[in-house]
């Protein structure tokens, strides 16, 4: 694992995602959906600090995220994965620091958990898969592929400031 | 392969590393608890910008108006029926709640109230907003309550038409307009015609507006079927008030 979780501050700060998902901004939303406030802050943690670190905090996030809406659909194995893959990413080759490539994670890591959302309540038998859940997921995959890279980029440079000072 | 077992971390290593294990079980019983503790710290961080009083004063008015359209539906009632839920009905109040975070679309449509089980809410409680009901408490922690709303793909609900009498069940979509599934094959149901809760409801109040039949689909099998246009406007009420049993 990396050294950015030993960091309180570092870590605390993923506070902020269920506390943005319960605010929910109403000027960061496109046709009324929010961004994945998780994938935004959990992108640029497992790129600094690596695929352990990026599994757990995914976990950890996914289980208050789990605990803060309705229903039994759980962004838990996703969040986890992509921490890992993330991690995987950010330890091999070179840093990952063009906003292209952020928004493009990014897009793809909110596909990816949108998806999986839209299977679960599917097959839970509520949502009707063509009328509610594209909307929701084309919405929110375009918004925080939007946003990646302005949040990443920034939280990325801090976080590798911090690493490389400590490290 | 020494090489490989050496990487294995041993029992001594695991119990080392006994806070993480203590922040993995509080994740897990935040997960558990449906979020209690986030909900609450999030109410208690955001309560200096809480809605204020105006429109709760609205929201009185609005009620005014909301109990006239009620109290003529309820003289065309079944007088047996309606004694009989006006006994069990007999302790129920209405508590004022000021919406502290709301989803009105996305993948879950709901809304968390800034009161909750020390105010004497409880899961099932039915929500009102000016124009009329909205939806029913999911969960409750002790300062907040989180509430199912009537578009959201979870909610069912038994309605009936009071024009024509017809019950029938309220589907939500996950879009704002839920679905009026009928249970007869001719149920004479026309746009326009008001929406209620069922006075036959065992789960909520009876008679409570709903909202609007907007479109009806005469070709739907195995029973035709309506979309409603809600009377509430989910996306701008600040305040609702929740009828504790």
């Amino acid at each position: 694992m990396g050294i950015l979780h030993r960091q309180r501050w570092c870590g605390a700060t993923g506070l902020l995602v269920p506390l943005l998902t319960l605010a929910s901004p109403g000027f960061l939303k496109i046709a009324g959906i929010a961004p994945s406030w998780a994938v935004l802050w959990l992108l640029p943690w497992a790129l600094v600090d690596g695929p352990a670190s990026g599994a757990v905090a995914g976990l950890a996030l996914g289980l208050v995220l789990d605990g803060l809406h309705l229903g039994r659909a759980s962004e838990v194995p996703v969040l986890v994965l992509l921490g890992w893959w993330w991690g995987r990413i950010g330890r091999r080759g070179a840093p990952i620091e063009r906003s292209f490539s952020l928004g493009l994670l990014a897009l793809v890591g909110t596909a990816l958990l949108g998806a999986s959302l839209l299977l679960q309540l599917y097959w839970q038998g509520g949502l009707p898969l063509p009328v509610a859940g594209w909307h929701t997921l084309m919405a929110q995959t375009l918004i925080t592929a939007l946003l990646a890279p302005l949040v990443c980029s920034l939280l990325l440079l801090r976080w590798r400031q911090v690493a490389s000072l400590r490290g | 392969m020494t090489g490989r077992f050496s990487r294995v971390p041993t029992l001594q290593k695991i119990a080392e590393a006994w806070p993480w294990w203590l922040l993995l079980l509080a994740l897990v019983g935040v997960r558990l608890s449906k979020g209690a503790f986030f909900a609450d710290g999030y109410a208690l961080l955001s309560r200096p910008f809480w809605p204020g009083s105006a429109q709760s004063e609205w929201l009185r008015s609005a009620q005014l108006v909301s109990d006239k359209a009620r109290l003529a539906d309820l003289e065309r009632d079944n007088s047996r029926l309606r004694q009989m839920l006006q006994l069990q009905r007999s302790s129920a109040g209405l508590v004022s709640a000021a919406v502290i975070a709301r989803q009105p679309s996305g993948w879950w449509q709901q809304l968390e109230l800034g009161k909750g089980a020390l105010d004497g809410l409880a899961p099932g409680d039915a929500v009102l907003a000016p124009g009329g009901l909205i939806g029913r408490l999911e969960s409750v922690t002790p300062t907040t309550a989180r509430v199912t709303l009537l578009t959201d793909a979870s909610s069912r609900l038994g309605v009936w038409v009071g024009r024509t009498r017809q019950h029938a069940l309220l589907v939500g979509l996950g879009t704002p307009r839920p679905r009026l599934q009928f249970l007869e094959k001719d149920p004479g149901v026309r746009p326009g015609d008001v929406v209620s809760t069922s006075p036959a409801s065992t789960l909520l109040p009876p008679n409570i507006p709903v909202g609007v039949v907007q479109s009806v689909n005469e070709q739907a099998v195995p029973a035709p079927d309506a979309l409603v246009q809600l009377s509430a406007p989910v996306d701008a009420v600040d305040w609702v008030q929740v009828r504790t049993r």
